[in-house]
């Protein structure tokens, strides 16, 4: 049995991002999800909102958007669902990577067949996977489209990264990375990247053998960091934390729309077994060090600061940006690089300014609602 | 003779100590057997321990004991107040008003309900409405230490918090205004009726806020150190317990508008959430032993009935009222049943309303201890099974992952 790879418009976009749900009394995690989803349940709403593997989870996606602006209008009407409904239970939503002293074993698995099978075969793991992450669908044409995509898209992994970063504490320490979340997904046994297959038959060959083989069931199994997704006909990047406002989300999602099409448009070069032979390094150390990460690049065997790389880039695909009409969203990933501030860096700066941890998560959560725009009040709510 | 003063003289000098240390002791033994030997939540092997060391059983700890001991009850339930008055977050009461409703309906009907029970069994008006007004109440002690003892965790757990500090609410403001009436029914001027209720709302009130403000202020100057925050918030505590005691307030009252304040006033977040873990657990359990001192197995036997009747009306007062308006409140109809189930527990505090009364005036303190202390012993051994069951029951416990009290 083949894959079918559906065919979708080439560089529509959508998102899902996990968000985490929070008590209003201490600003730890919470078992909300039940409650929140049966209340959201009873209303029409935009987009789509689902439990996440544990109680305190929810996630929430949009539809296939083609413009940047009406994407970040979606995100918004969901979001104001959300929120609006978490206030009636007295729960706050908030964005983020990792909640920054939640401790995992107090996670508790949402009642739902396929995460009671995920507990039993990855025990702790399981529970560990208490993270929330930003992926990314990006429409492909056709399923050898999808392979190409990806593996040209492997190079600018580490972009994604240190852009979005927002997990620097992790069960109530700062780790010293900038993204400690992807850190929990190295620990799954199907996590990694793509092999480096040319073509879709290619591709659905070494599928077949992995099922022949019964290491998996379906595409779900596989944990990479960019996988093609053949029922959307889209590639998916999931790699990102979530960022702190709707705002950061959106623009990193038109970002990697307009990357996708300078890719696919420009066709700059082969896919090359290269960039797989440093994508370890780079993508450890934009975890570690985000914005001020370096970069080696495996084109031209240099290496450099992955900020300049990003500005390179961002200069690459401005003209693909204008065309998507998303150049805004392209702005302000290029002051968030020149300035090397990403969520992280807001984070850490929270908690230094003389608050708690607990304290950072109520801030969190208030600029998940007000948006960029609260970002330099100092009184929160 | 001087020259053996070395050696004891009796009456032993400390006992007051020894029997705190030994009171503590005997708590904790018995409640151990409890969660061991007959899987009952352990706040029911202290009011036991206390049932059989106190005067109704074996008479170990004898009145004027107890009343040395008061102390303890008053700062016991300083500290609950105050924490469960941190757990009425308005804003919550704001952006769902049906909860409000539900808090209103589950109030008005236990204090209906069992307002109509009492008449119906002849008890005059105003003791009925006082013993009903009492029935409102859940008991923030025990829910609070079976909440600290499963590690309960939710949304089921955080209603049942905010539900119960406003029903505390209600009923701690009808009570005071109750005591007009009692001047009243023993024939004082209509200016003691008015005063004396205006006094006790406004002045406790009054003083919760100045406790709050002066918290805030030590908050902003100590930082947020924890260590440092939970001395300060226990010492303010203390203090405003004895400033309650002294100027005749309500010590309930103020207290919980000192934490009331404290979760809704506190606009730059200065306080920090402390919690007050086994320090605390010292006060709670000296609380449970020394309330279970003060009940009478007797008073079971004699108004049997009426306190039978008394818990039933009170129960589905509470199921009435959050069943009517769970379905608008966002919460399915099993989890109204767990929340109605959840209040049941009603205790300390009914002791300490009664005993304000009875200083309010001897006569009318009997007469409402015989009819409200039975409905207290049955109770304040069923409540903590009620209200560990219902958070079981919601799966809000830690015990599902093996970790039991």
């Amino acid at each position: 049995m083949t894959l079918e790879f559906s065919r979708s418009a080439p560089f529509t976009m959508g998102v899902e991002l996990e968000l985490m749900i929070l008590s209003t009394h201490d600003w730890n995690l919470i078992r909300g999800a039940e409650d929140l989803l049966a209340l959201i349940e009873k209303e029409k709403h935009a987009g789509d909102i689902k439990p996440e593997i544990t109680e305190s989870m929810i996630e929430i996606s949009t539809g296939i958007n083609t413009d940047y602006r009406t994407m970040l209008a979606e995100l918004n009407a969901i979001r104001d669902t959300v929120v609006d409904n978490a206030r009636r239970l007295n729960l706050a939503i908030a964005g983020g990577g990792t909640h920054p002293f939640q401790h995992w074993s107090e996670q508790r698995i949402f009642p739902k067949e396929r995460f009671f099978h995920l507990h039993e075969m990855y025990g702790y793991l399981a529970k560990q996977f208490t993270v929330f992450g930003q992926h990314i669908h990006v429409g492909v044409s056709s399923g050898d489209d999808a392979i190409y995509l990806l593996h040209m898209m492997s190079r600018y992994i580490p972009h994604f990264i240190a852009l979005s970063a927002s997990s620097p504490f992790s069960q109530g320490m700062d780790t010293a990375f900038d993204s400690s979340r992807l850190n929990n997904i190295n620990a799954f046994p199907l996590s990694g990247t793509m092999p480096f297959v040319a073509d879709w038959n290619e591709f659905n060959a070494y599928f077949d053998t992995m099922r022949d083989l019964k290491v998996v069931d379906t595409m779900k199994d596989f944990y990479w960091d960019i996988r093609p997704k053949p029922e959307f006909g889209t590639i998916e990047i999931r790699v990102c934390d979530t960022p702190l406002t709707i705002e950061k989300a959106a623009a990193l999602a038109a970002y990697a729309q307009a990357l996708a099409r300078h890719l696919m448009l420009d066709r700059p070069s082969a896919p090359s077994l290269d960039v797989y032979r440093v994508y370890s390094f780079n993508r450890f150390t934009a975890c570690r060090y985000g914005l001020e990460a370096g970069f080696i690049d495996a084109g031209t065997r240099t290496r450099r600061a992955l900020k300049e790389d990003i500005a390179e880039t961002l200069v690459r695909v401005a003209p693909h940006a204008e065309a998507l009409g998303s150049t805004a969203a392209l702005d302000e990933i290029r002051r968030c690089n020149e300035a090397g501030e990403n969520d992280a860096s807001w984070l850490r700066a929270e908690l230094k300014s003389g608050q708690t941890l607990n304290d950072v998560v109520r801030r969190q959560s208030h600029l998940w609602v007000t948006g960029g725009k609260a970002a330099d009040s100092s009184t929160g709510q | 003779m001087d020259e053996m003063g070395f050696l004891p003289s009796f009456p032993l000098t400390a006992a007051n100590m020894m029997l705190v240390g030994a009171i503590l002791l005997c708590g904790l033994a018995v409640g151990q057997v409890f969660v061991r030997v007959l899987k009952l939540p352990r706040i029911t092997g202290f009011v036991a321990a206390g049932l059989v060391l106190g005067p109704g059983v074996l008479g170990l700890l004898d009145q004027t004991m107890l009343g040395e001991l008061s102390l303890f009850v008053d700062i016991s339930l300083g500290l609950i107040l105050f924490e469960l008055g941190r757990r009425l977050d308005l804003r919550w009461f704001i952006h769902d008003r049906w909860l409000l409703a539900s808090s209103v309906a589950e109030s008005l009907l236990s204090f209906l309900f069992v307002y109509g029970t009492l008449r119906f069994f002849g008890i005059a008006p105003v003791y009925s409405a006082t013993a009903a007004a009492i029935a409102m109440a859940t008991s923030p002690a025990v829910l609070i230490m079976i909440v600290h003892d499963q590690r309960a965790k939710g949304p089921l757990t955080e209603r049942l918090l905010a539900l119960t500090a406003l029903n505390n609410v209600f009923a701690f403001l009808l009570i005071a205004l109750l005591f007009g009436f009692v001047h009243l029914e023993y024939r004082a001027d209509w200016l003691r009726a008015v005063l004396h209720p205006l006094y006790l709302i406004a002045g406790s009130a009054g003083l919760g806020y100045l406790a709050f403000i002066a918290a805030r202020t030590l908050a902003r100057w100590l930082g947020k150190r924890e260590d440092s925050q939970f001395v300060m918030l226990l010492g303010l505590i203390v203090g405003t317990v004895g400033c309650a005691i002294s100027f005749k307030l309500s010590v309930l009252l103020a207290l919980l508008a000192f934490g009331v304040f404290a979760k809704n006033l506190d606009r730059d977040h200065d306080l920090m959430a402390v919690e007050f873990g086994p320090g605390g657990q010292f006060f709670l359990v000296m609380l449970f032993v020394i309330t279970g001192a003060g009940l009478r197995p007797s008073e079971l036997a004699l108004a049997g009935v009426v306190g039978a009747a008394f818990v039933f009306a009170r129960l589905a007062g509470k199921l009435a009222g959050l069943g009517l308006f769970a379905p608008l409140s966002g919460i399915a109809q099993k989890k109204a049943l767990l929340l109605g189930l959840g209040m049941v527990p009603m205790s300390a505090i009914a002791v300490v309303m009664v005993q304000g009364a009875s200083a309010l005036n001897p006569e009318f303190g009997a007469k409402l201890s015989s009819i409200v202390l039975s409905a207290v012993v049955i109770l304040e051994l069923v409540g903590p099974l009620a209200t560990q069951w219902a958070l079981r029951q919601a799966g809000e416990t830690e015990s599902a992952t093996g970790v039991d009290a």
